[in-house]
């Protein structure tokens, strides 16, 4: 069959697909170690140095270049992601539970949560300011209305993890549960809840990263402070030095020690699982 | 009458919904309502007052800028989505139906889902070191001798936009799509083979129709993003290439509210066009 | 068996889904202290029934009323009613102990941890269990499963409990093993069971009292012995997978059908005239003898199917009908059969139980 020719010509190319994801990147890895202050954002590399990482945490003599305005910017993001992940997270729980029975207007209920997803940043952020400096009349922050149009992105997400869990999920443990009589908020947090906390814990990265990362709802609706992707942001428009490429190395080594608590997280469940499987092997 | 425990069902339903529901009419309907309705209002120089006018609405379509972004942005959309499908497919092909290892699968599927832990705006301004005139692809294009003298159309350009948002959002394409060929039974495939077909046969026959819901799917997702684009472009065109959003985004760094709600309608109904156009073809609340 | 007021009953209680009507109307008064199977094939409703009593669904129509007080409009956790599951629904996350002490830890009433860990200790034993309080539910078989779940039920002394097909997860041996002990611990605690099951032998065998559904209606009510001998109606003859049911025409007291026409005398009310005969109680004889105890059905023999106590014999009519021949081997060794050979089916006709349209008068 054909799949004999076409599956190492793919394979091939799915190297060729990963190395065009990842290339950028890792000219941007090799370019942070480039020679400062002196040194541009651009090959040849002059001589190889963490001048740059030092310069990110203040650690060099002053020089022409600012440094990056991004403590007090890390700060507000890690704050407003984890608002915005609680925020989304509960409310994503919340709708999940009650798709589970059938009600009328089901379907507009759907895709209004989804909708949440699926409009451009710009148009929320926009219209949030909108509505924030002409009719409310209040000022905009990061922790008020960026606040709410993070959520307004996040939580269809968490609500989709949730729904997807809960799909597959078997309520009868739950019948069980009142058919004891035990209510079904009781039953929620005894028996529910420990149950799909997996999930859960999935809306909550998923929340986080999303509202740690989020940049254009952020734009428009945050006022004068500024969270991290804004502080890149002011970067653009003037000129790049290789600061940045350090900084966005650092962000990523971040995202991963975030990325590796959840892989632990995940891991022990599922280690205490099959450590339970063993035990019953031996006996 | 068992009316009492419909009710109180009901109640639960109303109660678990009502908070979500609630957050996304006031934070998400109102603000678009808003941008339409703002689009009607008058616009003098440092402020906008509520008395209705089409004016707005006239300046826009006199304006050859403004008409021109709407054209660069619809171009750039279907450039980068048909990119991402043709660049995308043949790998979720092999993600998701190839590779008979679920590790493997699932290594090259996270393999492609790390960078997202990147941020956006770092993933973009890192094209710049790649694509410039001393740029990495310059430099190992003149290293093997293929080129002379530096290729200047790479960055600052239409094509590195594009570059870019296709690198950025191919994901979204492959994802959908492997995880919909990753459902198909092999079974189906192989009596297939035993029948004789061969294997353009099985893939247009069988494979593409069950992989089209992730296509649809995935093609929403770029759609979305790509229209509603400012970032990118800002960073990798030097301002040469006006997306609807950066318009948005001008427009209301100079105040001009009224100018960017229009575009922010204008926005809105291509998108609902488009997402409309690809719900027709696949119900999205089933495909979950 | 004391009689005392009924331990619960139904009236009227109906359940749609859409177009379908799963539940049709059902009257029903169950008996305190007692083992009741609830008999039905697969769609007749029979799950859709122990729900709503269960207070996991809720009737469109009619009421519910346990220990004399009208419970419809009462949710689940209210109704003081025990539910065993098929598939068990053990609390995955909790041991065997926790799993059993979950009601009266979490239940309405706070009760002292002494008095907790010494119901639920008595309870795991009395389901046979001592030593396995600390195990997981991942790590115990599916009998033992069985058994958490009863005494999980059982630990809240509730007056009823519903079982749904509780031995339908289980292999063959363990389900024998299951009935004698069900019944056993039921006969030990004041409280009644209502056991719900696909099959007949099951039900016959563990019911003091068998209720038939069919299409969402409660058939007949009584004793396993009446039931087995006396089904009120043709479908459920046709459920007990013990009688040969032919169609025919009933007219006059004469019922017309593959064998000729016979007379028949108090025929019971029905949609479609059938005449009835227990395996068991049709004969073989050769074709052409005329010395026959009622009517002759001509029929070809097909194969036999040894069931250790008896042998299935299965014969072809000529209108493609295959009849069942119930051998007891109690009644000595059967008559040699060659395969594809004609012989005449015969039966006391006295044994017939005719179902018609036309009722005797």
């Amino acid at each position: 069959m054909e799949s004999k020719v076409l599956k190492p010509i793919l394979a091939v190319y799915v190297g060729l697909f990963i190395l065009f994801l990842y290339g950028p990147f890792i000219v941007l890895g090799i370019l942070s170690f480039q020679q400062g202050p002196e040194g541009g954002p651009q090959f040849p590399i002059i001589e190889w140095s963490t001048y740059w990482y030092k310069h990110l945490f203040g650690l060099t003599p002053p020089s022409r270049i600012a440094p990056l305005p991004v403590g007090e910017a890390l700060v507000r993001s890690l704050t407003l992601a984890f608002m915005t992940m609680v925020t989304a997270t509960v409310l994503g729980v919340m709708a999940a539970q009650a798709f589970r029975k059938r009600f009328r207007g089901a379907g507009i209920v759907f895709y209004l949560i989804v909708l949440g997803m699926m409009v451009p940043g710009v148009l929320t952020g926009l219209g949030t300011s909108l509505l924030a400096n002409n009719v409310v009349g209040v000022e905009r922050h990061w922790w008020s209305t960026a606040f709410l149009a993070h959520v307004v992105y996040t939580f269809p997400f968490a609500f989709l993890v949730m729904l997807a869990i809960l799909n597959r999920f078997d309520g009868s443990v739950e019948e069980a549960s009142w058919s004891l009589g035990v209510s079904p908020m009781t039953t929620f947090r005894k028996v529910t809840f420990p149950l799909i906390f997996p999930g859960v814990l999935s809306a909550m990265l998923f929340a986080f990263t999303l509202s740690f990362d989020e940049f254009p709802r952020t734009l428009f609706a945050s006022g004068r402070d500024q969270t991290l992707p804004l502080a890149i942001y002011g970067t653009f428009s003037v000129e790049i030095h290789p600061n940045i490429f350090a900084f966005g190395v650092m962000t990523t080594l971040f995202s991963f020690a975030l990325l590796a608590v959840y892989g632990i997280l995940m891991g022990l469940s599922v280690r205490r699982a099959k450590k339970m499987a063993m035990q019953e092997d031996i006996a | 009458m068992t009316a009492t425990s419909r009710n109180r069902q009901k109640k639960t339903t109303f109660r678990l919904l009502a908070p979500g529901v609630v957050w996304m009419i006031l934070f998400l309907i109102a603000p678009i309502m808003m941008i339409v309705y703002v689009s009607f209002w008058t616009q003098t120089t440092f402020a906008i007052n509520s008395t209705l006018t089409l004016d707005s609405w006239k300046n826009f379509f006199a304006s050859e800028a403004y008409v021109g972004a709407l054209w660069t942005t619809i171009r750039l959309w279907l450039i980068v989505l048909t990119l991402t499908f043709v660049i995308g497919y043949p790998a979720a092909l092999y993600v998701g139906l190839m590779v008979k290892s679920k590790t493997i699968s699932t290594v090259l599927l996270v393999l492609c889902v790390i960078p997202f832990w990147t941020s956006f705006l770092i993933r973009v301004l890192a094209w710049r070191p790649m694509l410039g005139k001393e740029g990495a692809i310059n430099i190992i294009l003149q290293k093997l001798g293929l080129i002379q003298t530096p290729i200047e159309v790479l960055l600052f350009s239409e094509l590195s936009v594009i570059i870019g948002m296709t690198q950025i959002y191919v994901v979204f394409m492959v994802g959908p799509i492997a995880f919909m060929l990753g459902r198909i039974d092999h079974n189906i495939i192989e009596a297939a083979r035993d029948l004789g077909a061969g294997f353009g046969r099985i893939f247009w026959k069988i494979i593409f129709p069950l992989s089209l819901p992730g296509v649809v799917v995935g093609a929403i997702f770029v759609s979305v993003m790509v229209l509603g684009e400012f970032a990118t472009s800002g960073a990798l065109s030097g301002r040469k290439v006006n997306l609807l959003g950066n318009i948005i985004v001008t427009q209301v760094g100079s105040l001009k509210w009224a100018m960017a709600s229009v575009v922010g309608v204008i926005l809105t109904i291509l998108l609902g066009i488009v997402v409309a156009g690809f719900l027709r073809i696949v119900d999205l609340k089933r495909e979950i | 068996m004391t009689q005392r007021d009924p331990i619960f009953r139904l009236e009227g209680v109906t359940r749609r889904y859409g177009n379908l009507t799963a539940l049709d109307g059902i009257d029903f008064v169950a008996e305190d202290n007692a083992y009741i199977a609830l008999l039905g094939p697969s769609g007749s409703g029979k799950t859709s029934l122990l729900r709503v009593i269960a207070g996991f669904e809720t009737p469109d129509a009619g009421r519910i009323w346990f220990q004399g007080r009208d419970i419809t409009d009462l949710p689940a956790h209210e109704r003081g009613i025990g539910f065993v599951f098929q598939n068990f629904a053990l609390f995955p996350h909790l041991t065997v102990f926790e799993n059993v002490a979950f009601g009266l830890r979490h239940g309405a009433q706070a009760l002292p941890k002494d008095e907790i860990t010494e119901r639920v200790k008595s309870s795991i034993e009395m389901v046979g269990l001592a030593g396995l309080e600390d195990r997981s539910p991942e790590q115990i078989s599916g009998g033992q499963k069985q058994r958490v779940a009863l005494a999980r039920s059982l630990v809240m002394q509730p007056k009823l409990v519903l079982l749904d097909e509780p031995l339908g997860a289980l292999d063959a041996n363990l389900r024998e093993r299951m009935q004698v002990e069900l019944r056993a611990i039921r006969e030990r605690l004041d409280v009644t069971f209502l056991h719900v099951t696909g099959s007949e032998t099951e039900a016959l065998a563990m019911g003091d009292k068998v209720a038939v559904l069919d299409a969402g209606r409660i058939v007949q009510y009584d004793t396993p012995d009446t039931i087995y001998d006396g089904p009120v109606v043709s479908d459920v003859a046709k459920f007990l997978n013990r009688f040969n049911l032919f169609e025919g025409s009933l007219e006059n007291g004469i019922f017309t059908g593959a064998f000729g026409a016979v007379p028949v005398t108090n025929p019971r009310k029905n949609k479609s005239d059938t005449y009835a005969i227990r395996y068991d109680r049709t004969q073989i004889f050769d074709a052409g003898d005329a010395n026959l105890p009622g009517p002759a059905l001509p029929a070809r023999f097909l194969a036999s199917e040894y069931l250790g106590s008896s042998i299935i014999f299965l014969f072809e009519t000529e209108d493609q009908k295959t009849v069942e021949v119930d051998h007891h081997l109690s009644l000595g060794e059967p008559r040699p059969l060659t395969v594809g050979e004609n012989y005449t089916l015969s039966w006391n006709p006295e044994h017939a139980i005719v179902f018609g349209k036309e009722t005797a008068r």
